[in-house]
């Protein structure tokens, strides 16, 4: 469980987060949307601790990311991470991006990293180019092979930054496909998207955020056809027409 | 006509490899601790940037010549004994290359894009695995060129340690040159010599500027 209280962050005068409140329960899956620079990736980067923040509390499965004494490292493993320009490392294949962090924090012996990677490629699809390096796939394979090397750390949570905003139209599909099976799966989720169909489809909630604060919430279908704010209101029927 | 060179080749040529191990060392230690000093001028704390920075900027200042100068000098009086011209020299050009290879890492390590730092994090990744495996090996392949270039104005800067009396290729030539007295022929054969080995060094740039480019790292 994630439980957010009171979270405030702010760039010296500028305030990025305004005294968010939010519990996501194992199994959920939460959207979030919103203008650009209303604080969504900010949030996301304060959940596994990316970004430190001033006020307030961000709790996952008991532990308090604000606290010093956290061990970061280790609580980023539980917390998957998907980035709007997929993020890959350049140099390496499409199979090391993906056995890097299980050999290296984990000590998983290279052959069981391997064969975990591999199941993993044939659950995005595309385990045909595990020995290609990052620069010879498309923008929605590698968004997927981004989603594997999250999924390689058996993560308990998996969070997604704009995952499809950086993708020609004929790739978005593939990759919401692949969020929608792990939504299906059980896998809780936090998703920076204005995929609405997405949202409609799979989320549990959808948080509606602007100028760093959560205007409104709801349920997929209560979200779509009545919003009480003014502001949500507006904001879908820019991103629906 | 090359005479007074062929009568002098050993003696020469014992000069040249000594400008190539001062190189060697020269590069050697100062792209180790240009390593540490690009990663102190990114570094987000204070008390590591401030030191890093102000360390940069003073040698990067001041000529190599003067630092050689210096350390001549001030050397005997830290470690206690008068040290070999060598051992003085190769302290010299690491505490000075490595400011410069320190901003050639450090051009690299911020032409990695913060996020793709923040997803090496993101799987748990600790700061020096993050170091280890992503941000060095990737600015590495960046710089190369500009390491390379780097390392050749090293190379040719190695001639400047004649000043504290290094045996090493130019000194030598003055030696003979003293005694035979054929100035063009010696110094066009000293040129010769750092222009062979310079021009290797900048093809050598060249072919991995040109296989990093098709790597679609650069």
């Amino acid at each position: 469980m994630i439980e957010i209280r009171n979270l405030s962050k702010s760039y010296g005068r500028l305030q990025v987060l305004s005294d968010i409140n939010e519990v996501i329960q194992r199994g959920q899956t939460v959207v979030i949307c919103g203008p650009s620079g209303s604080g969504k990736s900010t949030l996301l980067r304060c959940i596994n601790g990316l970004e430190p923040f001033q006020k307030g509390e961000v709790i996952v499965d008991g532990i308090s990311v604000g606290d010093p004494k956290t061990n970061l490292y280790k609580l980023r493993q539980k917390i998957g991470m998907v980035f709007q320009r997929f993020e890959l490392y350049p140099h390496m294949t499409v199979l090391k991006n993906i056995t890097l962090a299980p050999m290296k924090v984990k000590g998983v012996p290279r052959k069981q990293a391997e064969e975990k990677a591999m199941e993993l490629l044939e659950r995005v699809g595309i385990p045909e180019k595990a020995g290609e390096y990052p620069a010879n796939l498309s923008g929605g394979q590698q968004q997927r092979v981004a989603i594997a090397r999250a999924l390689a750390m058996e993560p308990e949570y998996m969070m997604f930054d704009e995952p499809t905003s950086a993708l020609d139209p004929e790739m978005i599909q593939e990759v919401l496909e692949v969020m929608m099976d792990l939504a299906r799966e059980g896998m809780t989720m936090l998703v920076v998207t204005h995929e609405m169909g997405f949202a409609r489809e799979v989320a549990d909630e959808i948080i509606f955020m602007d100028a760093g604060r959560i205007v409104e919430r709801g349920t997929g279908d209560e979200f779509f056809r009545n919003p009480k704010h003014d502001r949500t209101r507006e904001f879908l029927s820019q991103i629906l027409k | 006509m090359f005479d007074a060179v062929q009568r002098n080749l050993p003696f020469l040529m014992a000069g040249f490899l000594t400008n190539l191990e001062l190189a060697g060392c020269a590069l050697a230690g100062g792209i180790f601790l240009g390593i540490l000093v690009g990663l102190g001028r990114i570094s987000s704390k204070a008390w590591v940037y401030r030191p890093v920075t102000v360390y940069v900027n003073v040698l990067r200042n001041i000529p190599l010549i003067l630092v050689i100068f210096w350390f001549y000098f001030v050397m005997p009086i830290l470690v206690g004994k008068t040290l070999h011209p060598f051992v003085s020299a190769a302290v010299s050009f690491i505490v000075f290359e490595a400011t410069y290879f320190g901003e050639i890492f450090r051009a690299g390590f911020q032409s990695i894009s913060r996020d793709l730092v923040s997803a090496a994090y993101s799987t748990g990744l600790t700061y020096w695995q993050t170091a280890r495996y992503i941000l060095v090996p990737i600015a590495f392949r960046r710089m190369l060129p500009s390491m390379i270039t780097q390392s050749i104005i090293t190379f040719q800067d190695t001639s400047l340690a004649y000043v504290i009396g290094l045996q090493e290729m130019v000194r030598r030539t003055t030696i003979v040159d003293s005694m035979e007295v054929r100035s063009i022929e010696l110094y066009s054969f000293v040129a010769v010599m750092f222009f062979i080995v310079c021009f290797i060094g900048s093809r050598i740039s060249r072919h991995y500027e040109e296989k990093g480019r098709r790597a679609n790292v650069l």
